[in-house]
């Protein structure tokens, strides 16, 4: 059953609307010549800083469900998600991923109530403090009894699928590349949460240099034409 | 003022310490430097009164430079209603390290206290080949405490064709208002690890700047219109593949100006034109620009 409700979580089609975001690139390929042929290498490289960044957070998130024993820590688990959102600068991308953290965990409980999922929406509430689609997954993992690796994995892979979907839309980009794409950057994912596993999701050690894609997204709004919210 | 120099030729391995602390005196809030204690390399000679009140202080690095394995301090306070100027008085050279030697490290520890204000406006950091570098940056912001706040990463000795020659620079930046996080950074860069030149990264440009304008408890619409306004200036000057300039709200309490480019000279010409704006804006004063040359 965890791997079953794990598999539609992290379907792209969930109704949180990830697919109305492209996190800054849609602007990259207007201003930047984002392109279908260095496509794969950069998400490699998006992967490897913003990817691993937002595992970290995801399996910190986890653990502290985990460790909460149905008593969730409000203010750690409060803490994690300002942290969170002092990480991310520009507006758009951070908006965007409050935004689908607070359906997500609203969905899961909805779906599977779970005293740490209720604890957690009704703290941020009161707090009115952002909840992010990172720490939201790694959360309702641990409250679905999903394996931790799994549940990384899986973030992972919705928000690489998402990114290609996005691309598809912006790009010439056929349905056989954008699987072959997400197929052929599987093993990095894997070895990302990997190591930040290894790295036992230290806050501290969590590092991302990717100026381009958040003045792209600073810039998304200046856009003449858009076709995503962020 | 209590003054503690500490001449260290001999070692290896400099330590060096600067705390100042302003603070607003007399029925006209005159910001004046009330203490500092100094050891080198870090030096700095006096603080210069300012027409709007203010103090200005030029920081020294008398070694000319960061040297492998050097730790250098900086603790600034600024206690209330006081408005400090902190500037360099050149580029921050960072010089290659030996092969064992530890990565020079620079702390800086900034508090504004109650309706104080700092400008933190250094040159420049220049990483040389071979270097190793880290610097943290931590800032707390007391209730309506203001914070203007740049910095400028260039890829090396541009003029020496050395561009991304560096081993390592991790920079670790922290900006908490009343005890909150509003901005983290924490980048780690290692060119010769991961390239550079990815669009995830940095792409085609080879300079990057991050300016931080905050005062804390103003109001989260006024951000919003003071994002708009910095953003049509950011749309005025950007010509992508030369320059591209950024502006976004933080989660509370400021803005933040993020801008890339080719041309190092364009970044300081530029954020000049924002600090203005910003200024007007939010205190409703002129930004006097630092006594040196732009």
């Amino acid at each position: 059953m965890p791997l079953l409700r794990l598999l539609q979580l992290s379907d792209t089609a969930l109704p949180i609307g990830v697919l109305n975001h492209s996190f800054g690139l849609e602007s990259l390929v207007v201003e930047e010549s984002l392109n279908t042929d260095g496509l794969e290498v950069f998400l490699r490289e998006y992967l490897e800083e913003i990817g691993s960044f937002e595992f970290v957070f995801c399996g910190a998130a986890f653990r502290l469900g985990i460790e909460s024993h149905d008593r969730l820590p409000i203010e750690q688990w409060l803490d994690l998600n300002k942290r969170f959102s002092a990480h991310k600068l520009a507006r758009e991308s951070r908006n965007a991923s409050a935004t689908l953290g607070r359906r997500f965990l609203r969905l899961v409980n909805g779906l599977a109530a779970a005293p740490i999922l209720a604890a957690a929406i009704d703290a941020a509430q009161l707090t009115e403090t952002e909840i992010h689609h990172c720490t939201a997954f790694g959360l309702a993992g641990a409250a679905l009894g999903i394996e931790e690796e799994s549940t990384l994995l899986a973030y992972g892979h919705q928000s690489l699928a998402n990114l290609i979907s996005s691309c598809q839309r912006l790009l010439p980009l056929g349905q056989t590349q954008a699987t072959r794409t997400l197929w052929e950057l599987k093993p990095l994912l894997a070895e990302l949460v990997r190591r930040v596993q290894t790295n036992n999701f230290d806050l501290d050690q969590a590092a991302c240099f990717a100026p381009l894609v958040e003045v792209a997204s600073m810039r998304h709004p200046m856009l003449a034409t858009r076709l995503f919210i962020s | 003022m209590i003054e503690t120099l500490n001449h260290e030729e001999s070692s290896p391995r400099v330590h060096g310490r600067l705390r100042l602390r302003f603070e607003a005196r007399g029925n006209r809030n005159q910001t004046i430097l009330a203490e500092s204690e100094q050891q080198l390399p870090l030096r700095i000679v006096r603080g210069f009164q300012l027409n709007d009140g203010g103090s200005l202080v030029h920081l020294h690095n008398l070694s000319g430079g960061v040297l492998g394995g050097d730790k250098l301090d900086l603790t600034v306070e600024v206690g209330p209603c006081a408005v400090a100027q902190v500037t360099s008085t050149g580029a921050t050279r960072v010089y290659r390290c030996r092969n064992q030697a530890e990565p020079a490290v620079q702390r800086s520890k900034i508090s504004v206290e109650e309706d104080g204000l700092v400008e933190y406006l250094p040159d420049q950091l220049i990483p040389f080949a071979g270097s190793r570098y880290r610097q943290e940056t931590q800032i707390e912001l007391g209730a309506n405490a203001g914070l203007f706040w740049w910095e400028t990463v260039a890829p090396g000795r541009a003029a020496h064709n050395e561009m991304f020659t560096y081993d390592l620079l991790l920079l670790k930046t922290m900006i908490n208002a009343l005890g909150q996080p509003i901005a983290i950074e924490h980048m780690r860069i290692e060119p010769a690890r991961r390239t550079i030149f990815s669009l995830a990264r940095l792409g085609g440009y080879a300079y990057f700047s991050t300016f931080y304008i905050c005062r804390v408890g103003v109001e989260t619409s006024r951000w919003s219109e003071l994002e708009t306004v910095l953003g049509e200036l950011a749309i005025h000057l950007s010509r992508p593949s030369i320059t591209v300039w950024g502006v976004s709200r933080l989660r509370v309490h400021g803005v933040v100006v993020r801008a890339l480019s080719v041309n190092g000279r364009e970044l300081a010409t530029h954020l000049v034109d924002f600090w203005r704006i910003a200024k007007l804006f939010l205190y409703d004063r002129e930004a006097v620009v630092p006594r040196k040359v732009y």
